[in-house]
């Protein structure tokens, strides 16, 4: 093979941006992804991408965004990993402008910058109400321009199952699945990029997108990959709850006034603000979503008696909500049929983003050689809690890391040999076999239904407030779920895109990272960031400032969970509260 | 939010199984609850795949992924006309509720359609900017907040297919690329470096299945869910061509 | 780069008004003469009989002939890209769009019957066309109501082509200008239809 070869799994902003970045390279690139690559969940971002650019007279800097990430993740961030990103976040903001991403723009034709949560200064640019759609569509183009000119040929509509290592253990191959057709190959390469997404659908219902089922990470944990920081999975305190997804309400909805409140005793009580009197409505998204959690679950006050509080924004002009928050008020009455302007509104929290994933190393190598990771699939950058309009940014820059890491791969001599046609043909026999398998199963349950019981018990033991023998009971209920796994009986046997098979075999693949999660929580006895535990309501820097490494047991199908010391060389830790100074609200 | 007593939606579904299989419709009956949406109600029938009548079958094929109307992936025809599913709450729309796949595309299975001619169409009208590269060059050149409006409005389209679904003059019978690929055109020629490449994607556009197959029904502005206003820029890029035209046959 | 579809596309949609549009607006004045009796028409016939032979004849054949049948033989191939569907997407735009096609079927029909009778078998074989001819063949119902239909569609046809001309050639570009020459048309195509109907109606009078 005289090009490089390089596999990219999931068309995301992170797998498109490294794309691109191998093409530049002179590389080639396969990329894969369930859908259309225009579809990816990047595109749900709405707030913004955070860059110091300095351009509102606040003297920001490089180095204050490099802390408010640092901090806002509670000391669990590789901090010279994060530097990195800080540092170059300025410049992708100028590539992405160039690029043609509309950006909000000052009168005077500049990029208009906002506030954002845990940040002081003005430091988020942003599209609209769309910033991630607009990014993803931005890199969508640039690729497609590659694809014109046979540098990357897309597989959309194609599943990735698993990795292929060769004898000496290098990632030298994928197997992957046509969506359509059901024809599963295998395909040979230099490296491997896994930019995937996060793993929101093992709740069930949540923020992301249907397709964010942290399938792929699964696969290749149990192919020997570790998981880091899994036990991180921030929530967002107001969504809309839904039977088929919660749709985010932004914040933007109480920075401008909004009321969280709910009946008690027949009248109406602003909790937040009795529980929170000097900050209110405005507390910080992990305190209002324990108080709505309270509220709601130990007191069950939620409003008739189901896991919802009202955000009430009824008390405030029309007009004045209108300018300020007209598209998000839009969204609520098309999804819920209620006009907001006059009736509250109903949220409560939900599974937003996980920091954790694959662990990787600076440049975004997994501990699998010439396998890399980036984007949400990967725990690095954002610690314990991930800032607001970090998310964006982290995609796009661990996409222009894991493209040039991928690329000195290819160049690399530490590769091995190339996979056989033997080897492949073995590999692409295993994921038929096991395809096979799921096509006879006739049990008793139905894969769907188990999906929902597994979201149900994610979302009560493993979300706001963790305890341990909560927990305890979770995992062995996991357990149980995995074994009822077995007995699925399939409705769908036919072999022309058959949706139920393939979901079939990502629910055990959830199932599997279920596990991880829940374990990582039990073991993680203190509380930093996302991560609460009223039986260790303080942070532990001596025993918990270390990074959470999952391991596949292949024999007991369960994570063996270590710890690993990181770098936190640059900002020593010191609390994080958002009562004094380092102001978490807007 | 549990489901109410007994209420039920009456879903009747234009299934096939394959691309050249034939057309069969099946009925549905399934729990209804508030601010139920049509995707909502599919997902429904994939936990409990059972017809009206009792009778097991596979569950329905659908695309679907972000649910929040931004991707674009559920658009299918509902009650006769092309929408996103998931921003379709079965409360506003008469029952029974009927889905079809749009057809003006070729069907996969049941609702699930082969959009992928929209984006052969990006890729005719040069459909992004040709940076020299992802690396630090330069500043980017300051933009009119006015055209970055317009911009930023043309730049929500979701490659969907509600407009090409809608649009009389997309179809087999066709070489029309449709409403929204056309429009796309002068998104990337309001862009300071993009509208280098102006001339490029007018010529384009003047071809055979280009905006001259514009007919002027007006259904893309009708159906659009993002409501863009594609005649609008319809109008705004025909007279374009004509100027493209006229330098054709004078400039050179 | 020489797209012929675009100058193919173009000059048809120009010709539908110049000079096609032009010569229905010639029949309506020429036909509406009629109102004011038979011999009003008649010396309004004769008027453009003056024109001499030689010089009518290159213009009939270049300057109506050609362009008429271009416009008729690319329309009906412009017809047939269409699905219609006001069934399921009954916007009124989306209506005109549908009548548009609807009534270049019928008008194909109507055009060859309408000249081979009249310009080409009577007026070719020396007959004049007078008052007196059209009262005969109008007073057959038949004939009336084909004759009726065919002014209508083609007054239609020509009105919304030219709110359709305004956006082809982006000279309305906004929904509101786009909008106003709609209605405008729509008027006007009301107004000549109305015309129509009396002169149509006058000629079975007398």
């Amino acid at each position: 093979m005289s090009k490089k070869n390089i596999i990219v799994v999931g068309g995301g902003i992170s797998g498109l941006m490294a794309t691109m970045k191998i093409c530049e390279a002179g590389g080639e690139v396969k990329l894969f992804s369930y859908c259309p690559v225009k579809r990816s969940h990047s595109l749900c971002a709405q707030g913004g991408i955070n860059a110091c650019l300095n351009t509102k007279g606040e003297n920001d800097t490089t180095w204050e965004h490099f802390d408010d990430t640092v901090y806002g993740g509670d000391f669990l961030a590789d901090q010279t990993a994060v530097k990195g990103m800080c540092e170059t976040a300025p410049k992708l903001i100028k590539m992405f402008d160039r690029m043609g991403v509309p950006f909000t723009r000052t009168p005077e034709g500049n990029l208009d910058l906002r506030n954002f949560g845990g940040q002081k200064n003005k430091r988020t640019a942003f599209a609209g109400s769309t910033t991630g759609q607009q990014l993803l569509y931005s890199l969508d183009e640039q690729v497609r321009k590659y694809e014109v000119q046979g540098k990357v040929k897309k597989y959309e509509f194609w599943e990735f199952i698993k990795i292929i290592k060769n004898k000496q253990g290098v990632c030298r191959g994928i197997v992957a699945q046509n969506m359509n057709s059901m024809e599963i190959e295998a395909f040979r390469a230099d490296a491997v990029i896994l930019a995937t997404g996060g793993p929101g659908v093992i709740f069930g219902r949540c923020t992301a997108s249907t397709i964010c089922n942290g399938s792929a990470v699964s696969a290749v944990y149990q192919q020997g990959a570790e998981i880091g920081n899994s036990e991180f999975i921030q929530i967002h305190p107001t969504a809309i709850p839904g039977y088929d997804k919660n749709r985010l309400m932004s914040e933007a909805c109480r920075g401008e006034g909004g009321r969280v409140w709910t009946y008690k005793d027949g009248k109406p009580w602003y909790f937040l603000e009795e529980m929170y009197p000097a900050y209110g409505n405005l507390v910080p998204r992990d305190i209002a979503s324990r108080a709505i959690y309270d509220v709601c679950v130990n007191q069950h006050l939620g409003i008739n008696g189901e896991n919802r509080v009202y955000l009430d924004l009824s008390h405030i002009p029309a007009e004045y909500l209108e300018r300020k928050l007209g598209g998000i008020l839009e969204m609520y009455s098309e999804f819920v049929g209620d006009d907001p302007r006059k009736v509250p509104m109903q949220v409560y929290p939900s599974v937003h983003y996980s920091m954790g994933g694959i662990w990787v190393d600076i440049k975004h190598n997994t501990n699998i050689p010439a396998l890399l990771a980036s984007g949400e699939c990967d725990y690095q950058y954002h610690g314990a809690n991930r800032l607001g309009s970090n998310s964006l940014l982290s995609a796009s820059y661990s996409g222009t890391v894991s493209g040039p890491e991928a690329i000195r791969w290819a160049e690399s001599d530490e590769l091995g040999e190339e996979l056989t046609d033997a080897e492949l043909a073995a590999a692409k026999k295993e994921c038929s076999d096991q395809f096979e398998a799921i096509l006879k199963m006739d049990g008793k349950e139905n894969a769907h239904v188990l999906h929902h019981e597994l979201g149900d018990l994610m979302n009560r033991y493993c979300t706001i407030v963790r305890k341990n023998d909560e927990l305890d009971y979770c995992f062995g209920e996991i357990k149980k779920i995995l074994a009822r796994w077995n007995d699925i009986g399939i409705n769908d046997k036919g072999r022309w895109a058959n949706q139920e098979a393939m979901f079939i075999r990502q629910l055990y693949n959830m199932i599997i990272y279920a596990m991880v999660i829940c374990k990582a929580a039990r073991m993680r006895d203190e509380s930093r960031g996302a991560h609460y535990k009223p039986e260790f309501p303080n942070r532990d820097d001596e025993h918990f400032m270390k990074t959470t490494i999952a391991t596949y047991n292949p024999e007991t199908n369960e994570p063996e969970i270590t710890y690993r010391e990181f770098d936190h060389s640059l900002i020593k830790p010191r609390p994080r509260r958002y009562d004094v100074s380092k102001g978490g609200k807007k | 939010m549990a489901a109410e007593q007994g209420k039920k939606i009456h879903l009747i579904i234009e299934r096939q199984d394959g691309p050249d299989s034939k057309p069969y419709t099946e009925e549905f009956l399934v729990p209804h609850r508030p601010a139920q949406n049509v995707v909502e109600a599919l997902m429904e029938i994939q936990k409990n795949p059972v017809t009206k009548d009792g009778k097991k079958t596979t569950p329905v094929v659908w695309e679907c992924n972000c649910l929040e109307k931004v991707c674009g992936a559920c658009m299918m025809v509902i009650n006769g006309r092309a929408r996103q599913a998931c921003a379709t709450l079965v409360d506003k729309i008469p029952q029974p509720i009927r889905l079809a796949p749009a057809r003006t595309f070729p069907v996969i299975r049941d609702l699930q359609i082969d959009r992928s001619i929209m984006f052969e169409s990006l890729k005719r009208i040069q459909g992004w900017i040709n940076v020299d590269g992802s690396w630090e060059s330069r500043e980017a050149p300051i933009q009119d907040p006015n055209k970055a409006t317009t911009a930023y409005e043309i730049a929500h389209c979701m490659t969907c297919g509600c407009c090409l679904e809608a649009c009389p003059n997309v179809g087999p019978q066709s070489d029309f690329i449709g409403p929204a690929p056309t429009v796309q055109a002068y998104l990337f020629n309001l862009h300071p470096f993009g509208k280098f490449d102006e001339e490029k994607r007018l010529n384009v556009l003047m071809e055979k299945g280009g905006i001259t197959s514009c007919g002027n029904s007006q259904n893309c502005v009708e159906v659009c869910p993002k409501n863009i206003k594609l005649t609008t820029y319809l109008a705004q890029l025909n007279r374009d061509v004509n100027k493209q035209a006229l330098r054709n046959i004078f400039n050179k | 780069m020489f797209h012929t579809t675009f100058y193919i596309r173009r000059l048809h949609s120009l010709c539908g008004i110049v000079p096609m549009g032009v010569f229905l607006l010639e029949h309506i004045f020429s036909n509406s003469e009629a109102l004011g009796g038979p011999q009003a028409f008649n010396d309004a016939v004769a008027r453009i009989a003056e024109i001499p032979h030689d010089i009518m004849l290159p213009i009939e054949i270049f300057g109506l002939l050609i362009p008429f049948l271009f416009h008729m033989l690319y329309g009906l191939y412009i017809v047939l890209q269409a699905k219609n569907n006001p069934a399921r997407y009954g916007f009124s735009r989306n209506w005109q769009f549908a009548i548009q096609r609807w009534t270049a079927l019928f008008l194909f029909v109507f055009l060859f019957v309408h000249v081979i009778d009249l310009r080409i078998f009577v007026k070719g074989g020396g007959t004049p066309i007078t008052y007196g001819l059209l009262h005969m063949m109008f007073s057959n119902n038949l004939w009336f109501a084909f004759y009726l239909i065919g002014m209508l569609a083609a007054i239609f046809h020509f009105c919304n082509g030219m709110t359709t001309f305004c956006m082809t050639w982006g000279i309305a570009k906004g929904p509101r200008i786009q909008s106003v020459i709609n209605w405008l048309m729509m008027l006007l195509c009301a107004l000549m239809s109305l015309v129509t109907i009396a002169f149509m109606v006058s000629y079975r009078m007398h």
